[in-house]
C-alpha cells in the first residue's frame, strides 16, 4: 500500500496539483491580508466600527467553507477565479477579528503615556501598538492560513484543482492509494502551514512581551 | 470575459438562480431531511464529544504533565482538513461511507477546542474560592461539580459555541461521503447543474451555523452576568 | 512660569464644566500640588497643561507663551509626563522607554546611553543591571522609579506628575516621595503634580491648589497657610480635623527656637533634630515626661510642650 501511496506522488499531475492548492490558498491568504488590515488599522480607535468589524468577523467565522464556495459555483461559475474569491471572503474573518481586538487591547495606560511623551499618532501606531498588537494579529493570519489550506481543499468541487482532486479521484474509482495520497498531502501541508506559521508569529513577538506572557501563565 | 460581467450575466440571463417552484414541491422531500439530517450529525457528534472532553479536560487541569501531548493529539487532528480526514477514515477497513466516519471526524476535530476550554475554564476560578471551599470542608468532588465546573461554565460554554459552529460547517462536507445534512443538497446540486438546490444547501447550512453561534453567544453572556471589562 | 488665565473645560453634551474659570500660577522651580475630591477636576487641570485635553475657554501660558503656538506633540515633547500607571512599554527594554523622548528629539546614541545611564543611578537603579530588563522583570516600585527617570529624560524644565507614586505599597512610596524630594532639590523642576491624598500634597507641594467639584479653586496657597489658615469650611474638612498636627510635621525640631537645657536631663528622652515636630510631641507625650533633650549645634537643649504650642499659635512659620 505504501509504495502505492508513493506511486502517486510521483504522478506528472501531483507536483501541478500541490502548486495550485498553494498558489490557490496563498493569494487568498495575501489578498485576505490586504483587505482585513486597513480596515482593522482604520476601526482601531473607535468603538462601533471595532464592534461591527468583530460582529461581521464572528459571524463570516460560523459561515460554512462548503457553503461559500458552493454559492461561488452558481454566481461566479467554475474555476480558480470563483474558488479565491470564496476562500478570500472566508480567510477574512480570523485576521479582522484578531487585527481589531488586538490593536485594541493595548493598554490604554500604555497609549496614554506615549501620547503624553509626544508621540503622534502615526509614530504610536508605529511603534507602540502594531508591536504590541503583533502577536496576536499574527496567531489571525495562522488560524487563517491553515483554515485556507482546508477549504482549499473543498475547491475541488467547483473544478478549481488543488490536491481535493486527488481526494475525489481515490473515492470516484475506488483507488484507496490516490485517496490517501491526497489526505496525506493535505494534512502535511497543513501542519506545515501551522508549524510555519507558529513560527513566524514566535518570530514577530517583542522579547518584552514574552517575558510578559510566561509571567501571566 | 471578467468574473463580475459574467456574474452580471448570469443574473441577468438566468432569472432562474432560485426556482421557488421546486423548492416549494420538494420541501418535505429534500430540503427537511437534510435538514434533520444535519441536526443529527452536529448534535450527536457535540454530545459525544463532550462526554469525552469533558473528562479529559478536567484530568488535564489537574495533572499537568498530561496536557501538552493532549493538545498536540488534539491539535493534530484539527489541524488535517476535513476532506482529508473523511478520506483517511474510510480508508480504514471496516468503516463504511455513511453518517458514522463523519461522526467520528467531527467529535475529532472538536477535542481540541473543548479540552482547551475546559482546562482555560478551570484554571480561571480563583484559588481563593478553591481554598475557601476546602476550608469549608467540600471534598474535592463536590468542589468539582459545586465551585469548579460552574465557575468554568462560561468559558466551556464558549468553546462549545465554537465546536458547535465548526461542526455545522464541517457536517456540510460530510455529505460527499453520504454522511447526510444539508451537504447533499449542496453536492447533489452540483452534479445536477441545479443552482436552487445548492443554494437551498449552502444558505441553510450557514443560517443554521450562524443561529447556533447566536444563541450559544446569548447563553455565554447569560452565564456571565459580571460586565467584561474587556469591552473596550 | 505656568499661569492658568482663567481656564475652564466643559465637555461637549455636558451642562457641567469639569474645570472652571481656574486662575493662578506656578513658580519657576516650585512643585504645585493639585488636591481634591474626585470629580474636582485635578488630573484635567493638569493633562490641559500638555494639552492632552483641550481647554474650552481662558488660557494656559508657559514662560508667557500661550501652549496653544506649538504643535500639541512639540508641545508634549518638552513637557516630562509620568502617570500612576506608569504605562512603560512592554515591548521595549528599560533603556529604550527612558530614551523615547531623547529619541524623538534626535539626539545621538552616545548622549542618549549616557543620559539613561545617569538617569537610572538617579533613581536609585544601577545601570548595568536594569538597562535591558524589560517592564515585566521590574516589580511595581522599580517601575514607578523607571517612569520618573523616563520623565526627566529629555531635561524638560516642566514636568507633569499624576499620582505618579500611586501603583506602590504606603511604604514604597513615601521612600519614593523622599528620594524624589531629594532629587528635586538638586533639578528644580517646576513640576504640577496631582494626588488625591492630602499628606502627600502637604509633604510634596511648594504651594498647593486645593480643588472643588467642578474644577472650582477653593484655594491656594502653601502647606503651611492652608493648614493654619484655611479660607473655607470646604478646605478646613478637606485638610482634616488633625490641621494643626499636620502643621507641626511640617517643621523639623532642629529648626525651632529652643531654650538650653541647663542640667537636671537625666531621665529625659532624647529626640533627634531630624524628628518633625509632630513625631516629638508623639514622643513627649509618650514618655509622660513634659520635655526632652535635643543634641543642637553642638549643645543641649530643651524641648517642651509650650516650645511646641508656639509653633502652632504664631502664623508665620517657615516650612
Amino acid at each position: 500500500m505504501l509504495s502505492k501511496i508513493l506511486e502517486v506522488f510521483a504522478r506528472p499531475d501531483f507536483p501541478e496539483k500541490l502548486r495550485e492548492h498553494v498558489v490557490l490558498s496563498l493569494v487568498a491568504l495575501l489578498v485576505a491580508v490586504a483587505i482585513a488590515m486597513p480596515v482593522a488599522l482604520l476601526i482601531r480607535n473607535t468603538r462601533l466600527g471595532a464592534a461591527i468589524a468583530i460582529n461581521i468577523g464572528n459571524v463570516g467565522r460560523a459561515v460554512p467553507s462548503l457553503a461559500i464556495l458552493a454559492l461561488a459555483l452558481p454566481l461566479l461559475g467554475i474555476g480558480f477565479a470563483s474558488a479565491l474569491v470564496a476562500l478570500t471572503a472566508l480567510a477574512i474573518p480570523p485576521i479582522l477579528i484578531n487585527a481589531s481586538t488586538g490593536l485594541r487591547e493595548v493598554s490604554k495606560d500604555v497609549i496614554d503615556a506615549a501620547r503624553g511623551m509626544g508621540l503622534s499618532g502615526g509614530q504610536i501606531l508605529s511603534r507602540i501598538q502594531l508591536p504590541i498588537a503583533a502577536p496576536v494579529i499574527f496567531a489571525g493570519i495562522r488560524t487563517s492560513a491553515v483554515q485556507t489550506v482546508a477549504s482549499a481543499t473543498l475547491a475541488t468541487f467547483i473544478g478549481a484543482g488543488g490536491l481535493g482532486d486527488l481526494i475525489v479521484e481515490g473515492l470516484q474509482r475506488r483507488g484507496p492509494e490516490i485517496l490517501l495520497a491526497g489526505a496525506i498531502s493535505v494534512a502535511i501541508l497543513a501542519i506545515l502551514t501551522e508549524v510555519g506559521f507558529g513560527a513566524l508569529e514566535r518570530a514577530f513577538t517583542p522579547k518584552g512581551l514574552k517575558i510578559t506572557q510566561k509571567r501571566d501563565t | 470575459m471578467s468574473n463580475l460581467a459574467l456574474l452580471v450575466q448570469d443574473v441577468l440571463e438566468e432569472p432562474k438562480l432560485i426556482d421557488w417552484e421546486w423548492l416549494r414541491e420538494n420541501f418535505w422531500e429534500d430540503i427537511v431531511p437534510a435538514f434533520q439530517g444535519h441536526i443529527f450529525l452536529s448534535f450527536v457528534s457535540v454530545a459525544i464529544a463532550l462526554l469525552i472532553a469533558l473528562p479529559v479536560g478536567v484530568i488535564s487541569s489537574r495533572y499537568r504533565k498530561a496536557y501538552p501531548p493532549v493538545t498536540f493529539v488534539t491539535g493534530i487532528l484539527y489541524s488535517i482538513p476535513s476532506l482529508a480526514l473523511f478520506a483517511i477514515l474510510i480508508s480504514i477497513p471496516g468503516v463504511a461511507i455513511g453518517p458514522a466516519p463523519v461522526i467520528i471526524a467531527l467529535v475529532a476535530y472538536s477535542l481540541l477546542i473543548l479540552i482547551r476550554n475546559t482546562v482555560a475554564g478551570i484554571d480561571s476560578v480563583p484559588p481563593e474560592t478553591i481554598d475557601a471551599a476546602r476550608g469549608m470542608g467540600l471534598t474535592n468532588r463536590q468542589i468539582l461539580f459545586r465551585v469548579e465546573l460552574p465557575l468554568a461554565l462560561p468559558i466551556i460554554v464558549a468553546g462549545i459555541r465554537i465546536a458547535t459552529v465548526t461542526i455545522i460547517g464541517i457536517a456540510t462536507i460530510g455529505a460527499y461521503i453520504n454522511g447526510g445534512g444539508l451537504g447533499t443538497l449542496i453536492f447533489d446540486g452540483i452534479n445536477r447543474q441545479f443552482p436552487t438546490m445548492i443554494i437551498a444547501g449552502a444558505v441553510l447550512a450557514t443560517a443554521m451555523a450562524i443561529a447556533a453561534d447566536l444563541l450559544l453567544l446569548g447563553l455565554e453572556r447569560y452565564l456571565r452576568p459580571w460586565a467584561r471589562a474587556r469591552r473596550t | 512660569m505656568i499661569e492658568f488665565r482663567q481656564v475652564s473645560k466643559t465637555y461637549p453634551g455636558s451642562d457641567n464644566p469639569v474645570v472652571t474659570d481656574l486662575s493662578f500660577e506656578v513658580l519657576e522651580g516650585e512643585i504645585c500640588v493639585l488636591v481634591g475630591p474626585s470629580g474636582c477636576g485635578k488630573t484635567t487641570t493638569m493633562r490641559m497643561v500638555n494639552r492632552l485635553i483641550e481647554i474650552t475657554e481662558g488660557e494656559i501660558l508657559i514662560d508667557g507663551e500661550p501652549n496653544t503656538a506649538i504643535s500639541g506633540t512639540q508641545l508634549r515633547r518638552k513637557i516630562g509626563y509620568a502617570i500612576q500607571q506608569i504605562g512603560l512599554f512592554p515591548h521595549r527594554t528599560i533603556a529604550d522607554n527612558i530614551g523615547t523622548v531623547p529619541h524623538l528629539l534626535g539626539w545621538d546614541k552616545g548622549r542618549i546611553r549616557d543620559r539613561v545611564d545617569d538617569l537610572l543611578e538617579l533613581v536609585g537603579l544601577s545601570p548595568g543591571e536594569y538597562r535591558d530588563r524589560y517592564p515585566a522583570e521590574l516589580s511595581g516600585g522599580q517601575q514607578q522609579r523607571v517612569g520618573v527617570a523616563r520623565a526627566l529624560a529629555a531635561d524638560p524644565p516642566i514636568m507633569l506628575m499624576d499620582e505618579p507614586f500611586g501603583a506602590v505599597d504606603p511604604i514604597t512610596r513615601e521612600r519614593l516621595q523622599d528620594e524624589f524630594l531629594r532629587i528635586q532639590e538638586d533639578i528644580k523642576k517646576t513640576i504640577v503634580f496631582v494626588t488625591h491624598d492630602i499628606d502627600e500634597a502637604i509633604k510634596m507641594g511648594n504651594k498647593i491648589a486645593i480643588l472643588k467639584q467642578g474644577g472650582v479653586l477653593a484655594q491656594y496657597d502653601t502647606p503651611e497657610n492652608i493648614l493654619s489658615r484655611p479660607d473655607s469650611e470646604f478646605v478646613s474638612s478637606f485638610v482634616g480635623a488633625d490641621r494643626v498636627l499636620k502643621r507641626l510635621s511640617l517643621t523639623r525640631v532642629g529648626e525651632m527656637d529652643l531654650e538650653q537645657a541647663d542640667g537636671g536631663t537625666e531621665g529625659l528622652p532624647r529626640i533627634s533634630d531630624r524628628m518633625t515636630a509632630r513625631a516629638a510631641l508623639s514622643e513627649l507625650l509618650g514618655s509622660g515626661q513634659s520635655s526632652a533633650v535635643v543634641e543642637m549645634e553642638g549643645e543641649n537643649k530643651l524641648l517642651t510642650f509650650e516650645a511646641i504650642e508656639a509653633l502652632t499659635s504664631t502664623a508665620e512659620q517657615s516650612a
